[in-house]
């Protein structure tokens, strides 16, 4: 097959950098574990109350520096809504709904989920600074939607 | 005697083609930098928010 030079020169370059794509994302992803938020716990969206963590919703210490916040959303409210973080801990976020889908987005950061009922999503994230988070719902979820929101708050530790 | 006038006229529609892919080569590059560009954004902005 006749191929123009110029062709060749594209079509190396394409896929040359579909190559460094994947390798850059691949590195990332399994040397680094940069991973998009698990959802691979499920619960029976019915009885979140009833079920730990989420019939005692909140900030909780489960090492060194380490805590695990387990937040339940409905319509039209996280609970809980106010949360205060120490300084430089690493946080795992759980958050799983009792009714629609909702979401969870911290804004300007990578926590980001589409919490669906009957799953728990799970991010990991280390608040290395200072500062106020809003929390809001990202995900269409009914009349109420745009009142969703809840704050964190990242304080040192005293 | 028509074989030949035929392979001429084949030819010369190839070094059309040849001459006139200058200027997909650009818009190629063009468009290829532009996806690199927003995709290296974006991946910086994901490594800033970590």
């Amino acid at each position: 097959m006749h191929m123009h030079k110029f062709e060749k020169i594209w079509l190396f370059f394409g896929i040359g950098s579909l190559f460094v794509f994947l390798t850059v994302i691949g590195v990332s992803a399994f040397a680094q574990g940069n991973q998009p938020p698990s959802c691979l716990t499920t619960i029976d969206p019915e009885k979140v109350d009833q079920t730990p963590p989420f019939n005692k919703p909140g900030l909780v210490k489960t090492g060194d520096n380490e805590y695990q916040l387990n937040i339940v959303a409905s319509a039209f409210a996280y609970t809980p809504s106010q949360i205060e973080i120490p300084k430089g801990a690493k946080v795992t976020i759980n958050v799983t709904t009792k009714d629609v889908i909702h979401g969870f987005e911290m804004v300007g950061t990578n926590v980001n989920m589409m919490v669906e009922p009957g799953y728990v999503n799970s991010f990991t994230k280390t608040f290395n600074e200072v500062g106020e988070f809003t929390i809001l719902c990202n995900e269409y979820c009914g009349a109420g939607h745009h009142l969703m929101t809840a704050k964190v708050k990242v304080v040192d530790k005293q | 005697m028509a074989l030949p006038q035929l392979t001429d006229e084949k030819i010369k529609v190839k070094t059309e083609e040849h001459s006139s892919l200058k200027g997909t080569l650009a818009s190629v590059f063009l468009l290829g930098f532009f996806l690199i560009f927003t995709w290296v954004g974006v991946y910086f902005l994901f490594l800033d928010r970590l």
